[in-house]
């Protein structure tokens, strides 16, 4: 079940890299996999039992398959030192703003639009 | 320590497997140490970050040995990458019911985060191929890798600035969320993974699966909408 739902996904994987290579340069070939999944899955109008049983143990493991390249961070401490107060506040800030800003601006477009439904 | 202890102890660190068994211990460690104080504080992910930077560095050895022996664990990153597009069918309904707050949202958010990192970097002294390495910051790495090659900005670093975001995410996200009253499953995805790409989506999925698609969503579109008119943007400003 799990190794058919993994094929699944790495055969769109595949799919991915090569329209990557062939139009796509500026994406992602895991992004254009994913795409395509979802208008593969939008065709057959269901999921597969073994798809579903790979996407979700595969999805539970997320933190743990980013924590490595979450751990690159460390290679850049002597470059970023010249600029570091630039960086560390315009990184930091910028995500403080961001995050309540997007999150209330939806929240209040998807009320409005609610609003605007019922009337 | 004698000579064949000494022996046994490098044959152990020189196994091809000991980098992924300590990934995999850290992040246990992290696992339940989060389960039993739910403080985002100790997120598995800050957790496991801590403690093999720390590890690494008692072991002297050098992030490129790491990244080559935890091959077997990253390149899973891209099935499940891929596998994201099973919440995103499952709320595929939803999504398309909002369709203009996604957009919206999306075109104001993301010029709002790109913007406000270049002006603060700017205003504290940060040259143009620094701001070129900060602007793709948000983006899921191999997108911000790219954005930043194309616009002159070091590839590398960038991704340590989407990872120092990931961080950030991991750590502040859904407490900012919190903090500022969303509650709106759909509105705290969208805002995560707009934010913090892979890292905030995991934390949406974390919430539950309608958070996880709007974040795997939003990270998406971003890195898209990004890769797509920053460069046109940056090259329209130099002509000017």
């Amino acid at each position: 079940m799990l190794l058919r739902g993994l094929t699944w996904l790495i055969l769109f994987q595949l799919i991915g890299t090569a329209l990557n290579v062939l139009f796509l340069p500026f994406l992602p070939s895991a992004i254009i996999g994913m795409l395509l999944l979802v208008v593969f899955l939008r065709l057959r109008g269901r999921v597969s039992a073994s798809l579903e049983t790979a996407s979700n143990g595969l999805l539970r493991f997320l933190p743990l398959l980013l924590t490595p390249p979450a751990a690159g961070v460390m290679m850049y401490g002597n470059e970023v030192a010249a600029d570091a107060a630039a960086i560390l506040v315009s990184l930091t800030l910028s995500f403080i703003l961001v995050v309540p800003l997007a999150g209330h601006l939806m929240q209040y477009l998807v009320a409005r639009q609610a609003r605007k439904e019922k009337a | 320590m004698n000579a064949s202890l000494l022996l046994a102890w490098n044959a152990v660190l020189t196994h091809p497997l000991f980098l992924v068994g300590l990934t995999l211990g850290v992040y246990q460690l992290g696992l339940a140490l989060y389960e039993r104080t739910r403080m985002a504080l100790l997120h598995p992910l800050i957790v496991s970050i801590v403690l093999l930077i720390s590890a690494l560095w008692l072991l002297g050895l050098e992030y490129e040995v790491y990244r080559d022996a935890v091959f077997p664990l990253t390149m899973l990153l891209a099935p499940a990458t891929v596998a994201l597009a099973v919440p995103l069918y499952h709320n595929l309904r939803r999504i398309r019911q909002f369709f203009w707050p996604v957009m919206i949202t999306l075109l104001v958010a993301g010029v709002f985060v790109t913007a406000v990192t270049l002006l603060l970097a700017w205003l504290l002294g940060a040259d143009f191929a620094m701001l070129m390495t900060l602007a793709p910051k948000s983006l899921t790495t191999p997108i911000a890798m790219m954005v930043a090659e194309q616009m002159g900005g070091v590839a590398a670093m960038a991704a340590a600035f989407v990872m120092y975001t990931a961080v950030l995410g991991a750590l502040m996200g859904p407490w900012l969320l919190n903090v500022s009253g969303v509650t709106l499953p759909a509105a705290r995805g969208m805002s995560l993974g707009l934010a913090a790409h892979a890292v905030g989506t995991s934390r949406a999925l974390e919430e539950n699966d309608e958070a996880g698609a709007f974040a795997a969503l939003a990270m998406s579109l971003m890195g898209i909408g990004t890769a797509l008119l920053l460069p046109l943007c940056v090259t329209l400003w130099l002509l000017l």
